[in-house]
């Protein structure tokens, strides 16, 4: 698996989520475009997250949109 | 009409407050499907997100005025209709106080690419390997204190200080909760993958 270096699977979320510290993320920036096989696993973390973010996506009902406003105290 | 006339200046008050209430609504409703979005993966069910939504709202209306303006009106909902689904007690552990499988963050990506004819193949096409309905399973199976973070965080897009303050916890248990909460996610889409 890539590089072998678990630091870089452990640095994955953090480092998507950019609370790294400068120093940290350039050292993971620098490791990264040396390594293919992480930079990948990288990069479908985070196409995975739009992923789930779209797969999961249900519309709220015009039912429920008409009961809400319903609920309203003005016309 | 009775003698005491309201003064020019109480009418103007009533009259302000009266559209202040009718904005707040407003922009309330038209956050309806953001929050519906969120209800729906902390609820179990369609039936049970709708409610939960449906209690918010008369809840928000009724105590519109302790809303800040200018503040995130999103995530003052999203804080009712946490409160709610807690309050309500439906949040039914399957397994309570045990903590399911979790592989490390590579894990995923590699058990999907092993099932893989083609050598190093694009991420695009890797990701093929999970259906839809799969990843709505998946999430489902996540435990709700991992799952409220995940679904505020990653599909409600919320800060993480903005989760923080929803869910009345810590920032730091928000970064952790997260953080294994996706490992389960991949855990659980790991066990619905296509193979064929």
């Amino acid at each position: 698996m890539g590089c072998g270096c678990s630091d870089c699977e452990e640095m994955m979320q953090p480092y998507l989520d950019r609370v790294l510290s400068d120093e940290q993320m350039r050292e993971a920036k620098e490791h990264l475009e040396a390594c293919p096989p992480c930079e990948k696993r990288y990069r479908f973390e985070d196409t995975l997250r739009r992923y789930v973010r779209v797969a999961v996506e249900e519309p709220i009902s015009a039912e429920l949109q008409q009961k809400l406003v319903g609920l309203r105290s003005t016309g | 009409m009775s003698e005491s006339a309201p003064t020019a200046a109480e009418t103007r008050r009533l009259a302000e407050e009266a559209r202040d209430r009718v904005r707040f609504e407003e922009q309330a409703l038209e956050l309806s499907d953001q929050v519906y979005r969120v209800a729906r993966r902390l609820a179990n069910s369609r039936e049970e997100a709708e409610d939960l939504v449906q209690d918010t709202y008369a809840r928000a209306f009724r105590s519109w005025q302790q809303f800040q303006p200018g503040t995130n009106l999103r995530a003052w909902l999203l804080r009712i209709l946490t409160n709610l689904n807690i309050d309500r007690g439906r949040r039914v552990q399957r397994t309570p106080e045990q903590t399911p499988l979790e592989e490390g963050d590579y894990y995923l990506y590699n058990r999907l690419e092993s099932t893989m004819p083609d050598e190093n193949p694009d991420e695009e096409r890797v990701l093929e390997r999970l259906s839809q309905n799969a990843v709505v399973e998946a999430l489902a199976e996540v435990p709700h204190d991992f799952r409220d973070v995940l679904v505020l965080v990653d599909i409600g897009e919320f800060s993480y200080a903005e989760a923080a303050q929803i869910l009345d916890i810590p920032v730091g248990t928000v970064m952790s909760r997260l953080h294994r909460g996706r490992r389960i996610l991949k855990q659980q889409l790991a066990e619905r993958t296509v193979t064929n």
